[in-house]
């Protein structure tokens, strides 16, 4: 059995669906590949937070003016000489570079250039989904939460995500670095003009501190059950994004702008990863506590691996799930009076298609994206 | 969480053009559809504004001189231009540190959390450009242009390799990267 290259798991980093069917079969089987591709997808994500800028949308017209108008005075004085000297460059310096296992260097230094020194050594992976599972909940469960209680420190490594929204595909990949999707076709009804959104990049801390637990209970006048020893003090370190979302059919007018037709959405896996607790402690603890429906929390609790299965809420009453495929990856459809959805989780990217369309229609956009 | 309602209705240069029922030239077609990608590569190779949009107007410029905007190697020239240029004026430059803190500090950019995250956003970003301009020009051009978004087969077409062998060079190139950095910045 051969595995897949380091450049084809860099690949399926950027663009899941270029993987062949082959070495898809052969990914999905692998106990080797996946941890590889794990250690690839963090430095790949790394050096993503390292190149970061802020975010920039040049206005494509305004340079082609101060363009034009070179050209214009260009072409009024001399023919140029120099210019062709400076762009062929194309030396061969490059020369292949001695791969030391580095995975966990990247990672220690990401962290430790974020600020949370120290804790890359004891770090655990407590999350970070590969499935997808469909939990009910009622929204009159969550209506009546009172304030917010206070968990411990948190800190955004280095800014809380954003949104952006752009009216350009290529600054919309540019931005999110996830490839802009496009349909084979659009079903009737659906057309321009398409406006994006890119979600950046963000990495949150979360450090658990018992007594800022209680003394926030306290005013809030809540009981909350005690903190175990084993999560206070243990510090969880969330990644999410980069996301990209292509809306269809935002009309012109008042009444149509915020109904779009088709929203396809992509965004990387986000992963949770902690200093000292683990999956299954932090799960029996969170669930417990004051404002987490029963029902919620019995339905949480019943995901069979809680560490790679991530719950989609969907509202009880006014949608139905079923299970379904899409290109072969299990997927989750959600059928609406309004319309439909599907979501499904590949290659550690998670997808969702939807709209006020059929689900066959949803269904035949997903198969359909490249 | 998005929010819909976020959501406003946009003028795109594309509609603009379909109002005024003019008809661009090739170059100003080629100029509108591969700007944003060309500022977008200069500009995460240099982390500065005006300077990403001065390499990308160079690069057209030099481009129009000497090219058809019908080419269809259009693209992928002006992505390596782009590049390549962009790569030389860090190496070159040692100017930029001052103008950076400067351009970071503007009053006019979205509010921050304070000056001193600022200084150090802007240290090291400084300090990555510092380890691009140590590493050889083709596992830099790789790494720069895939980051500015661009996909592997534009990568390929750019730096005239086979899409296949782009996953390769960009996971070598980030290690490269990484060990360059590391090495300026032990602990």
């Amino acid at each position: 059995m051969r595995h897949l290259s380091d450049g084809t798991l860099r690949r399926i980093y950027d663009e899941p669906l270029a993987l062949t069917a082959a070495d898809q079969a052969h990914f999905d089987e692998c106990p080797d590949c996946k941890p590889r591709f794990d250690a690839i997808a963090n430095d790949a994500r790394a050096t993503a937070a390292l190149l970061r800028v802020p975010s920039f949308e040049p206005q494509a017209r305004a340079g082609l003016s101060v363009v034009q108008a070179r050209i214009t005075r260009e072409e009024t004085a001399r023919p140029p000489r120099w210019y062709e000297r400076w762009l062929d460059r194309k030396s061969p310096r490059w020369r292949p570079m001695a791969t030391p296992a580095i995975a966990v260097v990247l990672a220690a230094v990401l962290l430790t250039g974020l600020g949370v020194s120290g804790v890359a050594q004891s770090l655990i992976r407590v999350f970070e989904p590969r499935q997808l599972q469909a939990v009910q909940v009622s929204p009159s469960d969550f209506a009546q939460a009172g304030a917010p209680l206070d968990y411990g420190d948190v800190k955004w490594l280095p800014e809380p995500p954003k949104l952006q929204q752009l009216t350009d595909a290529a600054a919309a990949q540019a931005q999110s670095g996830l490839p802009v999707l496009r349909p084979a076709s659009l079903p009737k009804g659906v057309s321009g003009p398409v406006s994006y959104g890119v979600v950046s990049h963000a990495t949150g801390s979360l450090t658990f501190d018992a007594a800022r637990l209680q003394a926030s209970a306290a005013r809030a006048g809540v009981k909350v059950n005690a903190m175990p020893s084993s999560i206070d003090g243990s510090t969880l370190v969330v990644n999410g994004g980069p996301a990209l979302i292509e809306v269809w059919g935002l009309g012109s007018t008042a009444e149509t702008m915020n109904v779009p037709t088709l929203v396809i959405a992509q965004t990387r896996v986000p992963t949770v990863d902690s200093t000292g607790a683990g999956t299954a402690q932090l799960e029996d603890y969170l669930l417990s506590q004051p404002g987490v429906p029963p029902e919620l929390a019995a339905q949480v609790k019943a995901i069979k691996d809680p560490s790679t299965t991530l719950p989609i809420p969907i509202p009880k009453g006014l949608a139905t799930t079923e299970s379904t495929q899409v290109n072969g990856t299990p997927a989750v459809l959600i059928k609406a009076v309004l319309g439909a959805g599907v979501v499904w989780v590949k290659n550690g990217v998670i997808y969702a298609v939807g709209g006020q369309l059929t689900p066959d229609q949803v269904l035949a956009i997903a198969t359909s994206l490249h | 969480m998005l929010q819909m309602q976020a959501w406003r209705p946009t003028v795109t240069p594309a509609a603009l053009g379909a109002i005024n029922h003019r008809v661009p030239d090739p170059f100003e077609r080629l100029f509108l559809q591969e700007y944003q990608k060309v500022v977008a590569i200069a500009y995460r190779v240099l982390a500065d504004r005006t300077a990403a949009e001065d390499v990308a107007q160079e690069v057209f410029l030099k481009f129009h001189r000497s090219h058809s905007p019908d080419s269809e190697r259009a693209s992928g020239w002006l992505h390596s231009a782009a590049v390549h240029s962009a790569l030389n004026v860090i190496r070159g430059e040692r100017r930029r540190a001052q103008r950076e803190i400067a351009h970071a500090l503007d009053p006019a950019r979205p509010a921050i959390a304070s000056p001193e995250r600022v200084v150090e956003e802007a240290e090291q970003r400084r300090e990555v450009r510092r380890a691009l301009r140590r590493l050889p020009e083709r596992t830099a051009a790789v790494l720069m242009l895939r980051h500015s978004g661009l996909s592997y087969a534009e990568v390929a077409t750019a730096l005239g390799i086979k899409v296949g062998n782009v996953g390769t060079l960009l996971r070598r190139a980030e290690e490269a990267l990484r060990k360059e950095v590391n090495r300026a910045t032990p602990e």
